[in-house]
C-alpha cells in the first residue's frame, strides 16, 4: 500500500520504527501517523462499536469524526489519524477486542 | 442506513422520532442521542438538518439560532478540573 | 499566560495571520489539534494553470521555519474546547492562554452522505484519501471508487492517479434526502459546466461549455455515454449512482444502478464491482461551533458553504476581538485563506499600535484578498461572487 514513487512529490527519507497493535508487531515509519501506519499494514479495522460491535475505521482522516480512536500505551479514545506512531508505541483497538485482551 | 455514527442511530430511528412529533433538531437528539456522541455532531448535525426539512416549515436559516455549547470538544473531568490554571504555571 | 494574540488553527489562514503579526511585533500563540502545522494545505498537490506545480507541503515548511524564526509559541496536540470572555481560549489539557484578540482559523467539515454501508472501514471521506495519498504516502486502497462530482473529488481523482491508485471510477452518490443536487445527472452537467476552466480533458471542456445551454444540458445528458467518459483516464459517470457499499470487516464490492436525468434510479440493472475503498465527496462546510459557542451571530449561507460566523470587511465577528479567517469564512481555496490570514495580522497589529499607516496597509491587504479571490483555480461553489454579496450586504445591515 505504500507509495514508495510520486511523480511530483520528492520521496519522504524517513526512520524505521516498531509498533505493536493489539498484540501483533509491525513496522512503521516515523512521522507518520497510527492510521497511516496500520493501513500501510493492511490494516483497516481500528474499532468496533460500542452498541453493535460493527467494525469501523479511517474515516474523515483529520481528526473530526474520532472514528479512528484507538488505546495507545493505556491511554483511551487516541485519533490515529492524527497521531504519529513513536517507537515501541502499543496500540490496542477499543471495541471488542480490546475485552479480549 | 446510519446516519449518527457515534450513536449508531438509524435514519429510521430519525423519522420514527420526527413522526412522533420532534420537531426539532434538539428534540430528535433528545430522543435518538443522534448528533450526542463523541464527535458531537460534526457527522451528522448537517444530515440532521437535512432529514427534518421535508417535515417542518423551520428553515435551515432559522434552526442556525445554533445551539453549540462548551465544551465543543470532549474533555477529561481531570482537565476540566485543571482549567483555569494558567498555562506559565 | 497572556498574549498579544491566540490562533485557532494552524492552516494556511492561521499561519499566515502569524507571520504577518509576529513579523509586527506581536506575541502570537499557535493552537492546533495536529502534531505538526500545515492543515489541509500539506496535502495539496496540483498544476497552476500558467506556471509551476503548487505543492503544499513545500509552503508549508517555509512557513513554518518562518514561524520558528518569529518566535511564535506552538500548542500543537491540543484541542480548543471553548473561549470565554474576554477572551479566554481552553485548551483540552487543562491550559487556558489570555488574548484581547482571537483569531478562530478552523478551517471545514466535509459533509456526508451517507450510503447503504457507509461505515465500513475502507469508506471514507474524500479528504482522507487525500491525506493518505499525499501526506502520509499510503494508498487509500488499491481499487477505489469516488462517490459524488465535485471541484475536489476530481481534483482527489488525479491525486490518487499520480499515486498509482487504481480509480475504477466516479460515480454519483444515491438520490436521497441528503445527496439532493449530487445525485442529479442535469445539475451535475451544470455544475462541470461551471469548473470547465480545470479543463481536466477536452471533452469535458466541450460539455462544459455546452452545458452552459439547459437545452444542451439534456441532450448532454442523454447522450452521455454509458461507459462513462474518460477524464485523466479515470471513468466519470453521470448516469450511474452508487445505491449500496459492501463488505463485512473491510470493503469489498460497491453496487451501481443506472440512474435517468433527474437521477432516479432504474429498477434493473444492478451491477456488483469489486473495489477495496469507496471516497465520498459530498463538500464541505465551515466549522463554526467555537465560534457559535462564543456568541458569535451566524449566517445561512448556501454558496459559503452554510453557517458562518457574520464578520465584516475586516474579518471580525460580532464578538469584538474574535475574527475569522480561512475556510471558517466560507468555503474557498487556500490562497484566499493565507491572504486572509494576512488581513487579520494586519488589522490586529494595528489596532495593537504596532504599526502605523494603518488605512492603507489594510486597503492593500484587502486587495489582495480580493485578488486571490478572482484568479483562484477552484472555485467551490459556482455562486460564491452571490454569496459574498449576500454576506456583505448582511454585515453591512448589522453594522
Amino acid at each position: 500500500m505504500r507509495i514508495k514513487k510520486h511523480p511530483i512529490l520528492e520521496s519522504l527519507e524517513r526512520k524505521e520504527v516498531q509498533i505493536t497493535y493489539n498484540g501483533k508487531s509491525y513496522l512503521a515509519f516515523e512521522g507518520e501517523t497510527i492510521a497511516a501506519a496500520l493501513l500501510a499494514n493492511q490494516i483497516r479495522i481500528l474499532r468496533y462499536t460500542e452498541k453493535g460491535k460493527a467494525p469501523r475505521g479511517i474515516y474523515c482522516g483529520i481528526g473530526h469524526c474520532y472514528e479512528c480512536r484507538v488505546t495507545v500505551d493505556d491511554e483511551r479514545s487516541v485519533r490515529a489519524c492524527i497521531t504519529r506512531v513513536k517507537d515501541q508505541m502499543k496500540i490496542i483497538s477499543q471495541g471488542i477486542d480490546a475485552d479480549e485482551i | 442506513m446510519i446516519i449518527c455514527r457515534c450513536e449508531e442511530v438509524l435514519l429510521r430511528d430519525i423519522i420514527t422520532s420526527i413522526e412522533n412529533g420532534a420537531e426539532t433538531l434538539k428534540a430528535i437528539k433528545m430522543e435518538t442521542r443522534a448528533g450526542m456522541g463523541i464527535c458531537q455532531g460534526r457527522t451528522c448535525r448537517v444530515l440532521l438538518e437535512q432529514a427534518i426539512a421535508p417535515y417542518t416549515d423551520i428553515t435551515i436559516q432559522e434552526t442556525n439560532n445554533i445551539m453549540y455549547k462548551n465544551p465543543v470538544r470532549p474533555i477529561s473531568l481531570a482537565n476540566l478540573s485543571r482549567s483555569g490554571k494558567d498555562s506559565s504555571q | 499566560m497572556k498574549y498579544d494574540l491566540v490562533i485557532i488553527g494552524a492552516g494556511p489562514a492561521g499561519m499566515c495571520a502569524a507571520i504577518q503579526a509576529a513579523s509586527n511585533g506581536a506575541r502570537v500563540a499557535l493552537v492546533d489539534e495536529n502534531p505538526v502545522p500545515g492543515g489541509k494545505l500539506r496535502g495539496q498537490v496540483y498544476k497552476e494553470p500558467k506556471s509551476d506545480w503548487w505543492i503544499g507541503e513545500k509552503i508549508v515548511r517555509s512557513m513554518e521555519s518562518k514561524i520558528k524564526q518569529l518566535g511564535v509559541t506552538c500548542f500543537l496536540e491540543r484541542e480548543v474546547w471553548g473561549i470565554y470572555p474576554k477572551w479566554k481560549v481552553m485548551l483540552n489539557n487543562g491550559e487556558q492562554l489570555e488574548s484581547d484578540f482571537v483569531l478562530i482559523a478552523t478551517g471545514a467539515a466535509e459533509k456526508a452522505i451517507p450510503i447503504p454501508g457507509w461505515t465500513t472501514p475502507g469508506v471514507m471521506a474524500i479528504g482522507a484519501a487525500q491525506v493518505l495519498a499525499n501526506i502520509q504516502r499510503v494508498k487509500p486502497g488499491n481499487r477505489v471508487a469516488i462517490i459524488g462530482i465535485d471541484a475536489l473529488s476530481l481534483t482527489i481523482a488525479y491525486d490518487l492517479k499520480m499515486a498509482g491508485v487504481n480509480v475504477v471510477g466516479i460515480y454519483l452518490p444515491p438520490l436521497n434526502a441528503f445527496s439532493l443536487e449530487k445525485s442529479n445527472p442535469l445539475k451535475m452537467i451544470a455544475y462541470l459546466s461551471s469548473l470547465s476552466h480545470l479543463a481536466p480533458n477536452p471533452m469535458l471542456k466541450l460539455l462544459g461549455k455546452l452545458g452552459q445551454i439547459e437545452s444542451v444540458q439534456k441532450l448532454g445528458v442523454n447522450y452521455y455515454p454509458p461507459f462513462g467518459m474518460k477524464v485523466w483516464g479515470i471513468p466519470l459517470h453521470l448516469r450511474k449512482a452508487v445505491v449500496e457499499i459492501i463488505g463485512n470487516e473491510a470493503v469489498e464490492e460497491i453496487v451501481v444502478a443506472a440512474v435517468d436525468q433527474n437521477g432516479q434510479l432504474g429498477r434493473k440493472q444492478e451491477k456488483r464491482i469489486p473495489v477495496d475503498c469507496a471516497c465520498i465527496s459530498g463538500g464541505l462546510y465551515p466549522l463554526v461551533e467555537l465560534a457559535n459557542a462564543a456568541g458569535c451571530e451566524s449566517v445561512y449561507i448556501e454558496e459559503l458553504g452554510g453557517h458562518i460566523p457574520l464578520y465584516n470587511e475586516e474579518l471580525e465577528t460580532t464578538q469584538s476581538g474574535i475574527f475569522v479567517a480561512g475556510n471558517s469564512t466560507g468555503i474557498e481555496g487556500a490562497k484566499v485563506a493565507m491572504a486572509q490570514g494576512e488581513l487579520v495580522g494586519t488589522v490586529i497589529s494595528i489596532r495593537l499600535g504596532f504599526v502605523e499607516g494603518g488605512p492603507e496597509l489594510i486597503k492593500k491587504a484587502k486587495e489582495k484578498v480580493n485578488l486571490e479571490r478572482e484568479n483562484a483555480v477552484i472555485k467551490f461553489h459556482p455562486g460564491l461572487e452571490n454569496g459574498r454579496a449576500k454576506l456583505e450586504r448582511l454585515s453591512r445591515i448589522r453594522e
